[in-house]
């Protein structure tokens, strides 16, 4: 039962971004609880909020886009969640002060949320 | 006067008769007390062997639906933040489970082992009231589960179990949940005092011959003063639950700080009840521990007295530490020591009878069997929930202490140490005294063990998140706390005590045969007169006692007691009937006919419950006309009583006779009519407490009362109702029955006219009852006043339809006696508040 | 938490806790070893136990020594830690809301001169009288590491004294049954040096001044005009605006708290946006609506206009 499926993941994670390096996502998901993400996002590993108002990332490894419209590849990630306003000035997620290596990390986390 | 009168113990020699007793006595007997035959029989029945087992069964499905909202609300509090259960659905529930667990399991449930025990116990054929009984269990049980399903519809009360307003007003509680809570609860007190006189008149005119106070067994006594205690405390939450509804309804301001009232008034008068409760729950359990462990050590009970007199110091001191609920309320600092002390030394009756527990196990030799689990496992319990108690008496400790989960856990130590086990115990040790098949022994001890690790696992850890600071009546808890952990121990706990019950259900489905021919009998060799061998009609005679622990010391007793060699070992006129016996001596007095099955009662627990029930929905046509066929119902019920007897006295054995009927202080009638009245005595003396509260916190909004004038006519009429009641008992006894009727009438038309001429110069004074505190109270008391004047003119009416019936006859004068005194009540009740809120602003400002 | 009390209010009432926890624990010992004894001791033991001179020595006269003792303890302890306030101590007024906490710092004569709200600040090392009332229902305000608790009735004002003896921040709840969203009504208490208090204080006292980088000016002008247009003024006060409502927290300085919510959440641009576009679904049942309908830019704008608001 299980074994089909797991292909099935491999072959969908095969032109998937790969785990950022140097990220680690215990720290991201650290970081992701201190800046309260899950105010907007229902994130996977936070148990509230369970946030309504923006993009639930479940699954957000394996989604091809970043908030619909930007590739979703590693350095854009990070570059996102640092300044998405900068990538895309009608969205509403606002900067955060995060240095770089906390977005890694974030990053990380993001994309161990792969299987649905 | 003799204090106690009745017949002199000399005649008790006569006993056990000898010579055999005429073969078709027993059957008489038999076919007199027989249970149903028909299916709605089941339903009219009175009988206590019937009402008893229905009304634990009731309890305990209350205890079980309770018990599951506590694992929801476990569920929910496993993990940080969790979305089992929505904010309000919590909300809802721990109001339920609170309320649920306190009024509808644990008063009711101790009440019904009560009526269930209490005339085997004594020797009786039955409760003095058992259509009382039977009405207060009815009433019980449709509002209950009608009360209950308020959550299925999200309408249930949402205020927590305590119900503080300004939360529960219509400002911030302006749906009907608030109004389930206070007409059902309110309701249910009702019915929780018509039991309480039921056990009162019970324990105190229908013991055995000979069982004088120091012979009355600590079941009887503790449930005693439990009923008295029931009494005393109830009537505050019943004016609680009025006034508030009072200001929901109407808008009188009794909490609304805006308009003079004061939040803190309700928390005066709903702990003046909500402590004592904790005692009315506990004294009970507590007289069945004493009964229990004697059983289960093989030996006498160690400082009987001693635990006596616990019990009543339990009684009297639980009534002044009220306040030690509101200790963060910014009370003066001489309160707050005061109730500190209080609540210091009310411990210390309940560690004399945990030592006295100890002693007698050690007096005797413990059988491990599971009534002696539970009860031992109880006591350990119990003993924790105390010293945590003693923890919170002390001030400084409970203010961090108080609300708080350590709160919650202290609680529920006490109650599950001294109501639950206690109650487990009891359901082990008398359940073969009602079923074919005990309980297995083998399942009770998983029972017991999965109950009590189940117990401490779940409430263990509480102690510990309150000290965290984890707050009470919070449906979840934020993350990074700390408070994950115990949470999650308390949750498995949790449900490691619903299992427990789970298999005692499964296991009462298996062995739990009531009603049949045959019982288990007394498997743990107790020593009560429950344990003689009985019929639905209890005892075939009833015995002289001599002893406390009777089946233990007077030798032959049941063969003699089965044999008919005692009192009353037949039914000499065909119909139900107990001996009324003295209160404190216990001598015989006279013959009480008792009444039969009948739907009456039924109907109008019916009606009652639908009554409040529908006016929480303010479908108020049809509250009224339920409200009218409840007293009609009543009115029929209280029509066939007090009929005339064939003869003026009977035979019961020995050649003993007893009068078939008495009137006044020797009635069993009078001691019921005067306890109602004390009760409604209670209300307006916290109803005027309830005044001079507001007073004091707000004396600029007091203005001056009516003139004088309206004041004297008042009183010349209270005067003339009260002396019209008084010419009319007289004038009946001096064979006038015309002008006893006349005058009775004349007596409740007065005490109406009375209400009118207050009301109506209140009104023209100006003073509205929504304006401000002092309208509020004077026309609460106001209003009080009127229900009894209505009930009166009720009376008055049923006064003259006797009469123009022919059923008033000189020698039979009960009924126009107990009119008189509740007119002689109302005159006097009248005069006192009319008094008190005429002379109390010192002629107005 | 309680056993790890920070201040001379909630210091006494660790060793009152202590010196309790071991009576009880004595106490239990005791009980035990003589149920223990009546269970299973040899029969001379049990003969010893089970007479009524135990329930005189046990049962009565060994708890009214003990507890007359505690009570004295008890009862002196009360008479320290509530002493009633005095002329010259510093006040703060906490009034308790559905669901929040509004605080006031109040000057010399009484006057409310500072509007806050969820936070407390206070100088370390000098007790601070609160002033407790209630705007509707009764809370209560209890930070376990500072003090006890003390109601908050409407009708009636009560008081009690906080004093932090080290930095730091102060976690606390309401501790009263309040209806709805009681769970998470929390707040903090924001111990600062002597010095940093005086500074926040001054800066406190000032009217709403953006603090902005010059590329972000526009966006924080944008959402000051979005604040004004979508009606935001008409419960929440900001200092220096036309925004004075008086139902909500004051947000002259919202862009300086450490929380967001009463206490519940960081308190960042994200956060704000978050809590402005749901926060009937953070906190169901609050007194705030959600603004689902600000584009994603106004949001943000609004956002970063109240974060900048320090």
């Amino acid at each position: 039962m299980t074994a089909p499926l797991l292909l099935a993941a491999c072959v969908d994670k095969a032109d998937l971004p790969r785990p950022v390096a140097q990220g680690d996502p215990l720290e991201g998901l650290a970081v992701i609880r201190q800046s309260g993400c899950s105010v907007c996002h229902a994130v996977p590993g936070v148990a509230w909020p369970k946030g309504r108002s923006a993009g639930d990332l479940a699954g957000f490894g394996a989604k091809p886009l970043i908030a619909g419209r930007l590739p979703n590849q590693p350095e854009i990630l990070m570059r996102w969640v640092i300044d998405a306003p900068s990538l895309d000035p009608d969205t509403a997620m606002p900067p955060f002060a995060l240095t770089r290596d906390q977005a890694r990390h974030v990053a990380a986390y993001l994309y161990s949320l792969d299987d649905q | 006067m003799n204090g106690d009168p009745g017949l002199d113990p000399e005649i008790y020699e006569r006993f056990p008769t000898k010579g055999r007793r005429p073969r078709d006595e027993l059957k008489t007997l038999e076919a007199v007390w027989c249970g149903p035959t028909k299916p709605w029989e089941w339903i009219t029945a009175i009988n206590n062997n019937f009402v008893g087992v229905y009304y634990v069964g009731a309890a305990m499905l209350f205890f079980v639906l309770a018990g599951v909202l506590a694992l929801l609300m476990r569920t929910q509090l496993a993990l940080p933040m969790t979305g089992f259960l929505a904010q309000e659905t919590y909300n809802q529930i721990f109001t339920m489970h609170g309320t649920v667990m306190m009024f509808l399991f644990a008063v009711p449930a101790v009440e019904a082992l009560g009526v269930l025990l209490l005339p085997q116990m004594l020797g009786a054929r039955d409760l003095p009231f058992p259509r009382l009984s039977a009405y207060a269990f009815w009433a019980y049980l449709v509002g209950g589960l009608s009360f209950f399903c308020s959550l299925f519809f999200g309408l249930a009360p949402n205020g927590g179990w305590f119900m503080y307003p300004p939360l529960t007003g219509t400002t911030y509680s302006p749906g009907i949940n608030a109004d389930f809570w206070l007409l059902g609860i309110g309701f249910i007190e009702i019915s929780a005092i018509a039991g309480a006189i039921e056990i009162i008149v019970g324990v105190l005119k229908t013991r055995a011959p000979g069982m004088t106070l120091d012979k009355l067994p600590i079941f009887a006594w503790a449930m005693l003063i439990f009923a008295c205690m029931i009494v005393i405390a109830f009537p505050s939450v019943i004016l609680s639950t009025l006034l508030l509804e009072l200001e929901r309804a109407l808008g009188w301001p009794f909490f609304d700080a805006a308009k003079g009232g004061d939040p803190l008034l309700w928390q005066h008068l709903f702990w003046f009840f909500g402590h004592p409760e904790v005692y009315i729950i506990f004294l009970p359990a507590a007289g069945a521990m004493s009964t229990i462990i004697p059983a289960v050590a093989q030996t006498r009970l160690v400082g009987h007295r001693l635990v006596v007199m616990a019990m009543l110091a339990t009684g009297f001191i639980s009534f002044g530490v009220w306040a030690h609920h509101m200790f963060t309320t910014g009370m003066p600092r001489l309160s707050i020591n005061y109730f500190s002390a209080a609540s210091a030394a009310v411990s210390v009756p309940a560690g004399v009878q945990v030592f006295a527990w100890i002693a007698t196990l050690a007096a005797g030799k413990m059988r491990f069997n599971t009534p002696g689990l539970f009860a031992v496992g109880g006591l350990v319990i119990f003993v924790m929930g105390g010293l945590t108690g003693v923890m919170v008496a002390m001030v400084p400790f409970d203010w961090q202490a108080h609300d708080s989960y350590f709160i919650v856990a202290h609680l529920h130590y006490v109650l599950i140490g001294g109501m639950v086990f206690p109650l487990f115990a009891a359901i082990y040790y008398w359940l073969p005294m009602s079923s074919r098949r005990p309980l297995s022994e083998r399942w009770g001890k998983w029972i017991f063990w999965l109950m009590f690790i189940g117990h401490n696992v779940t409430f263990m850890p509480m102690h510990l998140s309150g000290l965290m600071g984890m707050p009470r009546r919070v449906y979840t808890y934020l993350p990074d706390r700390g408070w994950e952990l115990p949470n999650l121990i308390s949750t498995f706990g949790s449900f490691l005590f619903g299992l427990a019950v789970m298999l005692w259900i499964i296991d009462m489905i298996r062995n739990f045969r009531p009603f049949g021919d045959k019982e288990a009998g007394n498997l743990f060799n107790g020593p009560g007169l429950e344990w003689l061998p009985a019929g639905f009609y209890s005892l075939r005679s009833i015995p002289v006692i001599t002893s406390l622990y009777p089946v233990w010391e007077q030798k032959g007793l049941g063969r003699d007691v089965a044999a008919g060699r005692y009192l009353l070992p037949g039914a000499p006129r065909g119909e139900r009937e107990t001996i009324v016996t003295s209160p404190i001596t216990a001598q015989p007095q006279y013959l009480l006919r008792m009444p039969r099955p009948s739907s009456w009662h039924v109907w109008g627990a019916v009606f009652t419950a639908g009554f409040f029930l529908i006016l929480t929905v303010q479908a108020y046509v049809a509250a009224v006309v339920s409200g009218i066929l409840a007293v009609y119902c009543l009115w029929e019920w209280a029509w066939r009583l007090d009929r005339p007897h064939r003869a003026a006295t009977a035979d019961v054995g020995g050649g003993v006779r007893l009068p078939t009927s008495v009137s006044g202080p020797m009635s069993h009638g009078w001691w019921a009519m005067v306890i109602t009245l004390t009760v409604s005595g209670m209300v307006a003396v916290m109803a005027g407490f309830s005044y001079v509260f507001l007073w004091s916190r707000r004396p600029d909004l007091w203005r001056a009362p009516p003139d004088a004038a309206s004041l004297l006519i008042t009183l010349g009429l209270l005067a003339a109702c009260a002396l019209g009641a008084f010419g009319s008992v007289r004038s009946l006894k001096g064979a006038r029955p015309s002008l006893a009727a006349a005058l009775m009438l004349t007596a409740s038309l007065a005490a109406a006219a009375a209400f009118a001429v207050e009301a109506g110069a209140w009104w023209s004074s100006g003073l509205r009852p929504d304006a401000n505190s002092q309208g509020a109270t004077v026309f609460a008391l106001l209003a009080w006043q009127g229900v009894f004047a209505g009930i009166g003119l009720l009376m008055g009416l049923f006064a003259l339809m006797r009469r123009l019936f022919g059923l008033v006859t000189p020698d039979r004068p009960a009924t126009f006696e107990l009119i008189g005194l509740f007119l002689g009540y109302t005159a006097a009740q009248g005069a006192a508040s009319l008094l008190l809120v005429r002379l109390l602003p010192g002629g107005g400002a | 938490m309680v056993l790890d009390p920070a201040g001379p209010f909630a210091g006494p009432i660790e060793t009152v806790a202590w010196v309790l926890f071991v009576m009880a624990g004595v106490v239990l010992a005791l009980v035990l070893a003589a149920l223990g004894v009546a269970l299973f001791g040899p029969r001379p033991w049990r003969q010893r136990v089970g007479a009524e001179r135990l329930v005189w020595v046990g049962g009565l006269a060994f708890p009214v020594v003990v507890l007359t003792g505690l009570l004295i303890y008890g009862l002196s302890t009360t008479a320290k830690l509530s002493a009633e306030p005095r002329p010259g101590e510093m006040r703060i007024r906490v009034t308790g809301e559905m669901w929040w906490w509004r605080v006031a710092y109040l000057d010399e004569r009484g006057r409310e001169v500072l509007q806050d709200a969820n936070e407390i600040r206070i100088p370390v090392g000098r007790p601070v009288v609160l002033e407790l009332e209630s705007a509707d229902v009764i809370h209560s305000f209890w930070a376990p590491r500072l003090g006890g608790k003390t109601d908050m009735i409407p009708g009636r004002r009560n008081f009690m004294r906080l004093q932090a003896d080290a930095p730091g921040d102060y976690q606390g709840q309401c501790a009263e049954y309040c209806g709805g969203p009681h769970a998470l009504m929390g707040l903090t208490v924001v111990a600062l040096e002597p010095e940093r208090f005086a500074a926040w204080r001054q800066m406190q006292a000032q009217e709403a001044k953006p603090v902005a980088a010059p590329q972000t000016a526009p966006l924080i002008e944008r959402g000051r005009q979005v604040f004004d247009a979508s009606g935001c003024g008409a419960c929440h006060t900001i200092r220096g605006t036309d925004a004075n409502g008086l139902a909500g927290p004051d947000l002259t300085h919202v862009g300086g708290r450490r929380t967001l919510g009463a206490g519940i959440l960081p308190n960042n641009q994200g956060t704000l946006a978050g809590w402005i576009a749901d926060s009937q679904g953070i906190k169901p049942g609050n007194r705030m609506p959600s603004y689902p309908v600000l584009s994603g830019r106004d949001l943000r704008a609004v956002a970063a206009y109240l974060d900048s608001l320090k």
